[in-house]
């Protein structure tokens, strides 16, 4: 049961504040937080949990916003944290991002929308289609002003009828002139090589990514060509458990707009698409560096926007970098980025240049990891397939989108 | 620490401080009030907007109270509830005037639109103004009887609020029961949800003076209830969800099958993409075949995968939690997540709290198979950016050498870290070579010759230096200059500013003199006389009580300060098992993150349901409260230093924790009858035979009588009483599977009609029990069956463990016993045997 919800802004400033319950909440706590936040060096290093004198602390950080709830009694902290996270996800949704300005420009609409997910300290509903339903995001609210009438009300006159429907998660009865369904296979791959050059982790996180602008009641099918390869299912509370527990078929009637459908993760792929050489010498105070990347298992599509960031280690005192392609940047706080973009045909990228030690140490003793990112448009690297999206009842003028994509995710090179 | 009130923060410099304007908005709004010319909603709004914002920007602004209720009288639905949201803040402070906005409120609760009468049912009862209560009855009545769901959700959740401001007028209007009726009866999901969690609420309040309340909470975990939310749970929103499965949580299956029902109904809640609720479906799991050892550890399985994949799909703040929750299994049973631990490998970007636990995990399921590359693994992260990890993954290096009996690379990795030169690894790293050493004497050759290369200068950390002297002391023959070492460091008694370092220094010169004395002997005099100066008392002290003895006599100085020791079998566990258990026992809780049970940072206030005063939410953060957690863990921390670290008469405190096996235990060669000797047993507590053959001497040849006629087809009443409720975690199991030493082995036939019964495991399992002996994994076909075994002592906790491979087609079995103490195995495995060949008899 969560007392009171504050957003806090990247300067410490409490930008609005939910009270919950009949408890108060002093504000006083956001100062001790935020002074907690600062002996830290940094708020997103500070635990997610954590007890003031008073009351326990739920935190969230997303793009410089801190939300920060405040309990006195036991609950579930990830039920807290999870809440925390839809709050985020939904402002963000509505106010097209979010930051300070765009917080204190729609404080209103935060409020209403807190006080819809969320009564005396009990989530109510977090589904994004049926908020929408009851309070209009600010952009159509513009809208409408311009275009039907003078009254700028952002709230629709009609009750989200959702709640009443046996299936939550979709608003009664929307329609839609042309009929729309698309499929994205977004993935991710998460890998580690390690100071051999050994691939000691590949992964691949990925999610099924829906939009779908189906009039009436859909009920949709969809089924891959290689279902045995995924593992560590989640599902959108759509998805019907039965049909995929006999013959590994989705078998849903979906949300009304976007949704993520499901998600899961294929492990122990053998391949990254780019490998990334890095060899470090140091000697006498001066250390070499120098790393080639380039393409492994060429998948067929454009690898795009390949990019290699590292850290600089705190004994560095200055740093000459540089590359046959590309930029290379280092910023104040040793960040440094070597932007690639695509891989050319006549030659292998490759950066090199040497980083000064402080005065007295002769070797490099930590070395950096470098996080790869890439992107590659059309296909999924799991492997994946869907087979075919089925529809029980076929609507007029149905259109079915179908996409994929894979980026880096977590993908570490040590040295 | 207390901030001031206003503190720099808010209202800011920029900021107005607030008093013009307020009293600017007071007459523009008093203007508006009673117009109704075209357009004034617009601007009305904008007024409302400017009050919104100073307070929430946190200035008062309740002195414009009644301007905003006089302009209330509006249709615009964002100004009602901009409107909404001001009484709802300051109704509280100003009682009076707040009994303006009931008459406007009370006719928005009939409004014909839903929203609005939903909208202002809530912030009726928000006001939350003790004398205005009578004014929510009505239209909290009619709200609950409304035709539409959304104004009903409110209402329901109104009552609640109603009874926290006046029970009694909400017990009068029998509001409970009609929230019951709905409850059971409500087509809407999230009206029923809404019952349930104020009636809850509701009735354990009650329930201390109430008996009607008190069966009504019971009610509510009565089967029929119970299946009633559990079959159509999938109707309920994910929050919704949480609520329920916390509600079966604290049901009471009335048997197996009900167990299994329950398991079946919400298996496909583990794989929801809301992680609150998969860890509220993994309570129910957890908590419902706590008492079914094999289903409990194929529950484990089951939920390995759904809270691997959470881990890695949320966001760090959601991972830490799942991670929390995972350490916790993780380290209750080892060895499902062994083939995992690539799930724990860091990721650079995560935060370090995520690092923490997951360095933490690999700790726990390093094992034979996988040893050798999580220590790889670890070594990365000691040359890491992030210094507080480096640190950490050295620790675990040593924690799985600790673990482990074949340390040979791991050792050979530790001295690696020794050479990186950094001043941080080498603290660390020496701080584990020390308790290795006191593990594994084996290897002090290999680590003193890479210690002593060691300049004492580069070490400032008085951990290390502190463990670096204490190897000093003890290896003073092998470490050709350690006496001037040692002496270096007497010199600069004065710069040494922890008490922990010159203690160490003291003992370290003594036991160096018992070795060199010639070399230390000046060094040692320094050391005492600056000792018995220092304001330090325990130095001071320990100083005088060295000079005394030396003075009575050098031999039995040598005796008390440098005996030979034997090497230390298990350390101190930081935390008992009671306590993690009583942590398990609160899983998907706050306890978990904290890794302590709640009563340990609950205040009482806190504990009970909603107990808190007003007061609480209110007083200034004063320096003393907020010592609140952090003083209890580095008390944690002193304690362990303490177990692990000082000295040699520590050892004795950690051993006699701990079932050690190397002191010790009084003979019993004169006693003469059983009992008398099963009590001395008793006494002497934990102490084992494994140096005192007189006392396992004497059991033998008692026990042996039996054993000559044993399997007795008429044995007398067992010697050995065992629990036959006893209880060991899986995890335990393991752990204790692996350091104990065998202490028996036993080949035996089982007879014919054993045999015949053993078609599948389960069978010998139930026989067994009757015996109380319970078995804690089993598995194999005919004609081998393997099964694990554990029983404990009656009176004491002291812990059998058996392995028991039956081969059905040879009709033998063979049994091997690990003790806690292995003076009784014989009794135990007599007790065993005797067991094994009632099976199948009628």
């Amino acid at each position: 049961m969560l007392q009171c919800i504050f957003l806090i802004s990247d300067s410490g400033e409490v930008m609005l504040e939910k009270q919950l319950t009949g408890h108060r909440v002093d504000r006083s706590i956001c100062a001790w937080f935020w002074d907690q936040s600062i002996s830290q060096g940094d708020s997103f290093k500070l635990l997610p949990v954590i007890a003031s004198p008073t009351h326990y602390l739920f935190q969230i950080v997303r793009d410089g916003i801190t939300l920060l709830a405040c309990s006195q009694v036991e609950m579930p902290p990830l039920m807290a944290i999870e809440f925390l996270c839809r709050v985020a996800d939904v402002l963000s949704d509505y106010l097209g991002g979010l930051n300070e300005d765009l917080v204190k420009d729609n404080f209103i609409i935060v409020y209403e929308l807190l006080d819809e997910m969320i009564d005396n300290g009990f989530p109510l509903t977090t589904e994004p289609s049926i908020l929408r339903e009851m309070i209009a995001p600010p952009n159509l609210v513009s809208k409408m002003l311009s275009v039907v009438t003078g009254n700028a009300s952002n709230v629709s006159d009609t009750l989200p009828s959702g709640a009443g429907s046996c299936v939550p998660w979709r608003p009664t009865d929307p329609k839609y002139s042309s009929n729309e369904v698309y499929v994205d296979l977004v993935e991710e791959m998460d890998a580690i090589v390690n100071r051999d050059g050994e691939l000691v982790k590949c992964e691949i996180y990925g999610e099924v990514q829906m939009n779908s602008q189906l009039s009436g009641f859909p009920d949709l099918t969809l089924s891959f060509a290689n279902p045995a390869i995924l593992e560590d299912i989640r599902f959108h509370p759509c998805v019907r458990f039965r049909p995929w527990e006999s013959h590994q078929v989705l078998s849903f009637v979906p949300p009304d707009g976007e949704f993520k459908l499901m998600s899961y993760r294929v492990k122990k792929l053998k391949n990254t698409p780019v490998y990334v050489k890095p060899q470090i010498t140091s000697d006498s105070g001066t250390c070499r560096i120098s790393m080639l990347v380039g393409i492994r298992n060429d998948p067929g599509k454009t690898i795009e926007c390949i990019t290699l960031s590292f850290q600089l280690p705190h004994c560095v005192s200055s740093a000459d970098l540089s590359s046959n392609h590309g930029t290379v940047t280092i910023l104040s706080n040793k960040t440094c980025t070597w932007t690639i973009g695509r891989i050319p045909k006549d030659k292998t990228p490759c950066l090199s240049g040497t980083l000064t030690l402080e005065t007295g140490l002769e070797r490099l003793h930590v070395f950096p990891t470098f996080k790869l990112g890439f992107k590659i448009m059309g296909i999924a690297l799991s492997g994946l397939r869907i087979e075919k999206l089925d529809l029980q009842t076929i609507p007029p003028r149905l259109y079915k989108g179908f996409r994929a994509q894979t980026r880096a995710g977590e993908f570490d090179v040590r040295l | 620490m207390a901030p001031p009130a206003a503190s720099q923060r808010y209202p800011s410099p920029s900021q107005p401080s607030g008093k013009s304007e307020v009293s600017d908005l007071k007459t523009q709004l008093r203007q508006l009030a009673g117009s109704r010319a075209p357009g004034v909603d617009d601007s009305k709004r904008d007024l409302y907007k400017k009050v919104i914002s100073y307070m929430t920007i946190g200035i008062d602004v309740s002195s414009v109270f009644g301007e905003m209720v006089m302009c209330s009288a509006t249709s615009d639905i964002v100004l009602k509830k901009m409107c909404y949201l001001y009484v709802g803040n300051y109704a509280k402070g100003n009682p009076d005037l707040s009994l303006l906005t009931i008459n406007f409120l009370q006719r928005d609760c009939k409004d014909e639109d839903p929203m609005i009468r939903g909208l202002a049912l809530r912030s009726l009862c928000s006001l939350r103004v003790p004398n205005l209560v009578e004014y929510l009855v009505g239209p909290l009545g009619s709200g609950l009887k409304d035709n539409n769901s959304y104004v009903r959700t409110i209402a329901v959740t109104g009552v609640l609020k109603l009874y926290h401001i006046s029970p009694s007028t909400c017990i009068d209007a029998d509001f409970p029961a009609t929230l019951k009726s709905l409850m059971l009866h409500d087509s809407d999901a999230q009206v029923v949800a809404n019952c349930l969690s104020a009636l809850q609420e509701i009735w354990s309040l009650e329930a201390s003076h109430s008996e009607e309340a008190c069966r009504e909470k019971e009610s509510l975990l009565s089967k029929p209830v119970i299946y009633y939310f559990l079959n159509r749970i999938k109707e309920f929103n994910e929050w919704a969800q949480c609520l329920i499965l916390e509600l079966a949580v604290k049901y009471v299956p009335s048997d197996s099958n009900d167990i299994f029902d329950i398991m079946n109904l919400l298996e496909d809640r583990l794989q929801h993409a809301n992680g609150a609720v998969v860890l509220a479906t993994v309570k129910v799991f957890l908590q419902l075949t706590l008492s079914m050892t094999d289903v409990h550890q194929q529950v484990y399985e089951r939920i390995k995968s759904s809270l691997l994949t959470l881990v890695s799909s949320g966001s760090p703040e959601q991972s830490y939690a799942i991670l929390s929750h995972l350490h916790l299994l993780v380290v209750r049973a080892p060895f499902i997540f062994a083939a995992d631990y690539k799930h724990f490998y860091c990721q650079y970007n995560e935060p370090s709290y995520v690092k923490k636990l997951k360095l933490e995990m690999l700790t726990a399921v390093a094992n034979e198979s996988n040893t050798y590359e999580i220590v790889t693994e670890l070594c990365e992260y000691a040359a890491n950016v992030d210094i507080a990890i480096a640190r950490e993954s050295i620790r675990a290096v040593g924690k799985i050498a600790l673990q482990q009996y074949d340390v040979n690379a791991i050792v050979d990795r530790l001295l690696q870290f020794l050479e990186m030169e950094k001043d941080y690894v080498t603290a660390e790293t020496l701080v584990l070579v020390k308790d290795l050493l006191r593990k594994y004497p084996q290897w002090s050759h290999d680590c003193i010759s890479v210690v002593g290369g060691i300049s004492s200068k580069n070490i400032q950390e008085p951990k290390a230096k502190a463990a670096l002297i204490w190897m000093l002391g003890e290896y003073a023959q092998d470490m050709s200059d350690a006496p001037y070492v040692l002496e270096n460091l007497i010199e600069n008694w004065e710069e040494e500013h922890s008490a922990e370092v010159r203690l160490h220094l003291l003992t370290a010169a003594m036991k160096c003199f018992f070795k060199r004395a010639p070399e230390t002997q000046k060094a040692l005099g320094i050391a005492l006389a600056a000792g018995i100066a220092d304001f330090h008392q325990d130095v001071h002290d320990r100083a005088l009580f060295y000079y005394r003895v030396l003075q009575y006599d050098v031999h039995v100085a040598e005796r008390v300060v440098s005996p030979p020791k034997q090497a230390v079998s298990v350390f101190a566990d930081t935390q008992s098992s009671e306590i993690k258990d009583r942590i398990f026992d609160e899983f998907n809780s706050l306890s978990v993150i904290y890794q302590k049970p709640s009563y340990m940072f609950t205040d009482k206030e806190h504990r009970g349901p909603f107990e808190f005063s007003d007061e609480l939410g209110n007083i200034s953060i004063t320096p003393e409260a907020s010592s609140d957690i952090v003083p209890a863990q580095q008390y944690e921390a002193n304690d362990k230093d303490l177990l692990l670290g000082v000295d040699e008469k520590d050892d004795n405190k950690g051993l006699s924790n701990n079932n050690g096996s190397a002191y010790t235990a009084p003979s019993l060669e004169s006693s003469s009858s059983i009992s008398s000797q099963m009590q001395e047993l008793a006494i002497s507590g934990p102490a084992t035979s494994a140096t005192t053959p007189q006392s396992s001497f004497g059991f033998d040849d008692l026990f042996g009588l039996g054993l000559s006629t044993a399997p007795a087809p008429t044995p007398s009443p067992p010697l050995l009483k065992l629990n036959p409720r006893a209880a060991l975690d899986p995890g335990a199991f393991q752990q204790k599977w692996r350091q104990l030493p065998i202490s028996l082995t036993q080949e035996c036939s089982v007879n014919p009609q054993g045999i015949a019964a053993l078609t599948v495991p389960q069978s010998l399992i139930r026989h067994m029990q009757s015996h109380s002996i319970h078995c804690i994994a089993s598995g194999g076909q005919s004609p081998n069956f393997k099964f694990f075994f554990f029983a404990q002592k009656e009176s004491e906790p002291s812990n059998y463990l058996a392995e028991c491979i039956i081969n059905t087609s040879s009709a033998k079995a063979q049994i091997k016993v690990k003790a806690d103490e292995q003076s009784t195995s014989q009794a135990f495995t007599t007790v065993f045997e005797t067991a094994l060949s009632k099976f199948g008899l009628p």
